[in-house]
């Protein structure tokens, strides 16, 4: 573990500590959860799936947004970011701005659907702005480039991958819930390929972080082999990766009739797991450069 | 215009007085520094040197900090000034980390005081009703805008008459500390960064800094 003495501030690796520490911690959720519910949202949009998109918009209201109204701690706060001009420039405010509109939109839509009423161009743009809920938390944090581990064009697709992972767990468990084998087969090729393409992207980014600069190499080594390890290597690889790989492997083998449902239950709760995990550790992790020359400081 | 510092590491001698001044100046409560110091040692002995840098924002001319605030509470002034609105700031920190400097603070202790559970000092009330900083935002250095509106309105000039100068410059003890117009080429501090190859901090980061450092 990285261990700076008071004196040492910003000449070693620093890590940042707003945005996980204290009423920090609300934020690593309220992206979470708003990723989740927008991947649940969309991944149900194609199977029209009411429950998913009720339940999916409800994790993005009332989780994602209640997270996020803690963090702010006033709501006027929300206002004052809607009525600024920062979208311009500031990914949070354009986030919001996504946010609100997914909100409206996903509403207006679930409303028609409990009217018996399809109405496909507005699921469509509600979709979009579904995945603009999910790819805009990467962006916010993409645009730091203090932080070498989140200075990374892969993170946006990381984290729209891990949210629509999320959401067709979610949905293979509504499922479930609900009795809808088909849906449940359905999902389950969607999982299938999703979970794949998480654990590429999620190797990719790690080795192209740590051999990229120095400050990524620090964050890196933190997370495979410092304080940290024990949440990638339990939380992250064994429980939300290796053990619903197994039973997707299962699964293929012995098709999705024949596993045992409270398997699959516990391979969506640990794939959910896995998706936190990860998140925690991409911003408890994130190192900022030292800040005087490197002449000075050595690591 | 733009108004830039030069701080001449061969002079600094560590003595705290700039981050003294500076608490002082803008009342800054407990834990909190708009100006520090940051000091190391490098080599190997007998050849130990130790290394001082005083930090403080760097009112870059590209603000990552001003990109990323959802409201526009970070300003730049016409004069390279960046500062912070506090009526205006959300405290959703995205600035602090935006900062690759990390010379933001989020203040959120507003009742703390500087003798805990003996309530505040005289010094201390004053400061809450003449510079008030408001809980839940963030704050940092603004080059003792204060300062040098004032003096500029009195007819002052800045980096050279102490009253319109900031508090961090008049208060070093070992004059390595400068101020002064970065666009006049006739101005004290743009005759030192070229002649002494006064170095920014993170060039790399394309923030273009209005501090420079003229290294040893």
């Amino acid at each position: 573990m990285i261990q700076n003495r008071p004196y040492e501030f910003m000449v070693k690796y620093t890590p940042q500590r707003e945005w996980i520490e204290r009423r920090g911690i609300l934020l690593w959720l309220a992206f979470f959860f708003i990723e989740l519910g927008a991947g649940l949202f969309f991944i149900s949009s194609f199977f029209n799936n009411l429950w998913g998109l009720l339940i999916g918009w409800l994790i993005c209201s009332v989780l994602g947004g209640g997270t996020h109204l803690l963090y702010l701690g006033h709501p006027l706060r929300f206002w004052r970011i809607f009525i600024s001009s920062g979208w311009k420039t500031s990914w949070i405010s354009r986030g919001l701005y996504f946010v609100s509109f997914f909100l409206i939109l996903g509403a207006v839509h679930i409303g028609l659907l409990f009217g018996a009423t399809p109405a496909t161009p507005l699921l469509i743009v509600t979709d979009i702005f579904a995945f603009l809920v999910m790819i805009y938390g990467g962006f916010v944090m993409n645009y730091v480039n203090g932080i070498a581990l989140w200075n990374t064009a892969l993170l946006p697709i990381l984290y729209v991958v891990s949210g629509i992972w999320g959401g067709a767990e979610l949905t293979l468990a509504t499922a479930l819930a609900t009795g809808a084998t088909g849906l449940g087969l359905a999902v389950e090729e969607w999982i299938r390929i999703l979970l794949i393409g998480f654990i590429i992207l999620l190797a990719v980014y790690f080795i192209s972080v740590r051999y990229g600069l120095p400050a990524g190499g620090v964050s890196v080594r933190e997370i495979a082999l410092g304080r940290w390890s024990p949440v990638l290597w339990v939380a992250v690889v064994a429980l939300g990766i290796a053990l619903p790989l197994g039973v997707v492997i299962l699964s293929f083998l012995a098709g999705l009739e024949a596993t045992p449902v409270a398997l699959l239950y516990i391979a969506i709760f640990c794939g959910l797991l896995g998706d936190l995990a990860t998140r925690y550790l991409i911003l408890r992790c994130g190192y900022y450069h030292p800040i005087v020359p490197s002449h000075v400081y050595s690591y | 215009m733009r108004w830039g510092m030069i701080i001449d590491l061969n002079k600094c001698v560590g003595c705290y007085s700039c981050v003294i001044a500076c608490k002082q100046e803008h009342f800054l409560p407990p834990k909190t520094f708009w100006c520090r110091l940051l000091i190391s040692e490098s080599g190997n002995f007998p050849t130990v040197t130790k290394e001082i840098y005083p930090v403080l924002c760097n009112h870059c001319a590209n603000p990552k900090c001003a990109e990323v605030c959802p409201t526009g509470a970070t300003i730049q002034r016409e004069d390279g000034i960046v500062w912070i609105d506090g009526n205006k700031c959300v405290g959703c920190r995205y600035c602090v980390m935006a900062c690759p400097y990390q010379v933001r603070t989020y203040y959120s202790d507003g009742d703390r005081e500087y003798f805990l559970g003996q309530g505040l000092t005289e010094f201390e009330e004053i400061g809450k009703k003449l510079y008030p900083h408001q809980t839940g935002t963030v704050f940092k250095c603004n080059f003792c805008m204060e300062r040098i509106d004032a003096g500029v309105r009195n007819g002052l000039k800045p980096g050279v008459d102490p009253e319109a100068t900031p508090a961090c410059v008049i208060s070093c003890p070992a004059n390595a500390r400068y101020f002064g117009d970065l666009d006049d080429p006739f101005s004290e501090v743009s005759i030192m960064k070229k002649e002494k190859k006064g170095q920014p901090l993170h060039p790399e980061f394309g923030t273009e800094p209005s501090v420079y450092y003229i290294l040893r």
